[in-house]
């Protein structure tokens, strides 16, 4: 048997994540899990005692099922949905505090390899809180008044948020290296998991109470649309956490573009399904501008990244010219980064009407797609391009990358408010009541009422069409530079594929 | 052939040029030591060499791998230990190898021969399920070079390894450097210990302010330097009025006064110290010792630097 199993056992050994296998060792050698898990397993055992005793004591009508369940959950919730997370954040956040990034650059470890052992080992922490409570779930079935499909849905849900959470956790802890930064984001991080897992509670209970809202059409696209949307935020935050682990001297950009390019796709490919379920088409458009926020984060990041190509990431430039500026987009740089931003314009654009299209939709219909998408997308170019472009003309921009980025992520939300508190402050009752050119949402609405298309947005799309024509204008110079560094001849003694 | 080839490096951090144009190679078996004030560019030269750092201008060659083209070739060839070396300190010091093993990419049996053969090297056989944030600085070096060594690497880049030893330990690591070097590695290593230095390294690179300030055997750039005599004198009493006697006097220069005495650099022969002797008794000076001084590292380095940061 033993001869039989040893060469199988070495081969899956050697094949273990070397992540996963040093982080599980530490778990278990460690006091915070052990504690943790205990205490857990304890309070859980003690809250599930109390409820049956209440609940027996209580009417026979009582639905002792949903209660003990729900119970169950609030247990659970708090393991997978704050404990795993937060773990997740504190083993990569290590990495800086011990010093030991260094030492993984420099073995054979790809940033792919530390994120995927990351995310296992907090999968195996969860997965051995999950096993702690299935007898608990299976009670909680056999006392009666539990849907069963209900029960399954929301542990998957459990799953995919587990997933997303570890992810963002891993993310945000490679972001911060400064050690005070740390802190901060560590604690805007608990507090954010603390109320995901209250407001998870509210959905669960909605959900147990009702369970027949998960069986119609708009439950199931919920469903759907929450695990995928899960799913995605993990995967953009594994994508920006790989980022964060290649060395700084590494082409860190173009697998994030190329990944980024999925977004849209996966957008047209959920707007595809919905129009079976609904045949609305406005999905078409309204699933661009979803998917272009999670993209935001991404394209800050590319176009304020430095202009010129580094020693390592120029040889990635193909040989022949007409390659590279197909490729130039996927390439490293600020203003390639405004290529890049213009590359999935185009795609969202194709989409919209590629899908209107083929579902035959009437002509009015595709030209509001259109518009809408265009729109947005417009006030995003604006949002990014505008101030970079500035900075690149200014020839400040290498030397302000991280303030850009602070910046340009407060620029944001401070868009939607400062025109809100003005309107408050000076009796504007619609500046005040977030009906402002500011808020991308509010004229995304008012683009959809015929009656207030062609008036009441006409003067705030020119502006719009004049600050991007001005921000194009800025940006001629950076993108001009771009374009020549990729494709002049490389000279003696420069690094070749 | 060079196991390490540093061709004319230079790194810029803003506006402060770290490193500037230095050059420098090292051999298979030998002990290269890297000298210069904190702030010279000795850390930064070696994050370049090993690849964790990116040079503006020039390139390092590792058993002939660019860091810039094959960074992670050439990572496979160097065991870099870090002045601020990193250790997952809840971890025990099997725990700690292995994970560096398989990190390294070491299948099953070759992990356990690297850990047998860098465990015996290091003599950590007794205390591997040691937790590591329980281990002395000098065990804990000690983990680091093991750590080092665990793929075998030819170049080894030992950043300030005998910070903060004590004696014993430091002894210890320098007979562990020494085997290494026997062993055919090639090795630069850094140190402010410049006693320790002279000891194991048969070549030395000057380093300050980003600069070279000179390359080569320990003899030769000795040598170099030590074409102004180094003199020790004593004199009875009038410490001051002498001191002030040697810095005016034509010939004399880097006058350091010492415990008992003076010590200083002097141009010229035996016959321009006999002048020298027959001018301070002149001079009403009374002196009772003069004799020349054999130059050491430290000389060498206080004389190739003139001890300014960036």
């Amino acid at each position: 048997m033993n001869t039989v199993a040893a060469p199988v056992e070495r081969t899956l050994d050697d094949r273990l994540n070397p992540i996963l296998v040093k982080e599980v060792r530490q778990s278990l050698r460690g006091r915070y899990f052990r504690w943790l898990f205990g205490l857990t397993l304890l309070v859980t055992t003690f809250l599930a005692l109390m409820v049956v005793t209440i609940a027996a004591s209580q009417s026979s009508e009582v639905r002792i099922g949903q209660e003990f369940f729900l119970t169950i959950y609030a247990c659970m919730g708090g393991a997978v949905l704050v404990l795993v997370p937060f773990s997740a954040f504190l083993s990569t956040s290590a990495e800086w505090d011990e010093n030991t990034y260094d030492l993984l650059v420099l073995s054979n470890l790809r940033p792919r390899h530390i994120v995927w052992g990351k995310l296992c080992s907090a999968l195996i922490q969860a997965l051995l809180y999950y096993s702690t409570f299935t007898p608990f779930l299976v009670a909680a079935f056999l006392l009666n008044g539990l849907d069963l499909l209900v029960a399954l849905v929301i542990l998957a849900c459990s799953i995919a948020t587990c997933i997303g959470l570890s992810l963002v956790g891993i993310a945000l802890a490679s972001l911060a290296r400064v050690r005070a930064l740390r802190g901060v984001v560590l604690a805007l991080f608990g507090a954010g998991l603390t109320a995901g897992w209250a407001a998870s509670l509210a959905f669960v209970v909605e959900l147990v109470q009702h369970p027949e809202e998960l069986r119609s059409d708009e439950g199931q696209v919920a469903v759907v649309v929450y695990l995928t949307t899960a799913l995605l935020v993990g995967g953009v935050a594994a994508v920006i956490a790989m980022a964060r682990f290649s060395h700084e001297e590494e082409n860190r950009s173009t697998p994030m573009r190329v990944l980024s390019i999925s977004l849209p796709v996966v957008a047209t490919l959920w707007a595809t399904w919905l129009h079976t379920i609904s045949s609305d088409s406005e999905f078409a458009w309204a699933l661009q501008i979803a998917a272009a926020h999670p993209l935001l984060l991404m394209w800050i990041f590319f176009v304020s990244e430095p202009e010129a190509l580094g020693r390592r990431t120029r040889k990635f430039v193909a040989g022949r010219r007409g390659l590279a500026l197909v490729l130039l987009p996927l390439l490293p740089g600020g203003a390639r980064g405004v290529l890049v931003f213009g590359l999935h314009a185009l795609i969202a654009l194709g989409a919209v009407t590629g899908l209107n299209l083929l579902w035959g939709s009437a002509p009015d219909e595709l030209f509001e797609g259109l518009v809408i998408v265009g729109w947005f997308y417009t006030f995003c170019f604006v949002y990014l391009a505008l101030p970079t472009g500035l900075l690149g003309v200014l020839g400040k921009a290498d030397r302000n990358r991280i303030l850009v980025r602070v910046l340009l992520v407060v620029l944001w939300p401070l868009l939607l408010f400062v025109p809100v508190m003005l309107g408050a402050l000076f009796g504007h009752a619609s500046a005040a009541n977030w009906e402002h050119p500011f808020n991308p949402y509010w004229v995304l609405m008012k683009m959809q009422r015929s009656d207030a298309k062609e008036d009441a947005l006409l003067a705030p799309g020119l502006v719009l069409l004049l600050l991007a024509a001005l921000t194009f204008a800025l940006n001629v110079p950076r993108l001009w530079r771009a374009v020549r560094e990729v494709l002049r001849p490389r000279v003696e003694g420069e690094v070749r594929p | 052939m060079t196991s390490l080839e540093v061709v004319g490096v230079t790194k810029r951090f803003g506006a402060l040029t770290a490193v500037d144009d230095v050059s420098f190679t090292v051999a298979p078996g030998e002990i290269c030591g890297f000298i210069g004030p904190n702030g010279a560019g000795k850390t930064t030269t070696m994050r370049i060499c090993s690849t964790l750092e990116l040079p503006d201008h020039g390139d390092v060659r590792v058993e002939g791998l660019s860091v810039l083209e094959e960074p992670r070739l050439a990572r496979r060839r160097i065991g870099f230990m870090p002045d601020a070396y990193g250790a997952y300190s809840a971890t025990s010091i099997h725990d700690y190898l292995d994970f560096f093993a398989r990190a390294y990419g070491l299948h099953a049996s070759e992990r356990r021969r690297a850990l047998e053969r860098v465990v015996e090297f290091t003599v950590l056989g007794d205390m591997l399920d040691k937790e590591i944030a329980s281990l002395s600085k000098g065990n804990k070096q000690r983990l680091c070079l093991a750590k080092t060594l665990l793929h075998d690497p030819a170049v080894m880049i030992l950043d300030e390894p005998a910070a903060g030893l004590d004696p014993r330990a430091r002894v210890e690591l320098r007979e562990l450097v020494r085997a290494l070097a026997q062993m055919g590695k090639a090795i630069l290593v850094s140190s402010h210990i410049l006693t320790e230095l002279a000891e194991m390294c048969s070549n030395v690179v000057v380093i300050e302010k980003g600069k070279l300030r000179g390359v080569g055997g320990v003899g030769e750039v000795t040598r170099a330097v030590t074409q102004k005599a180094r003199i020790f004198l004593r004199v009875l009493g009038e410490a001051e009025t002498c001191e002030r006697w040697l810095v005016e006097r034509p010939g004399v220069a880097a006058v350091r006064r010492e415990r008992e005495g003076f010590t200083f650099e002097l141009e010229g022969d035996s016959e321009a110290q006999a002048e020298l002797l027959a001018a301070l008794v002149a001079a009403g000076l009374r002196p009772v010792e003069l004799a020349p001084r054999a130059t050491n590292l430290e000389d060498v380095f206080l004389s190739l630097t003139e001890g300014k940061l960036q």
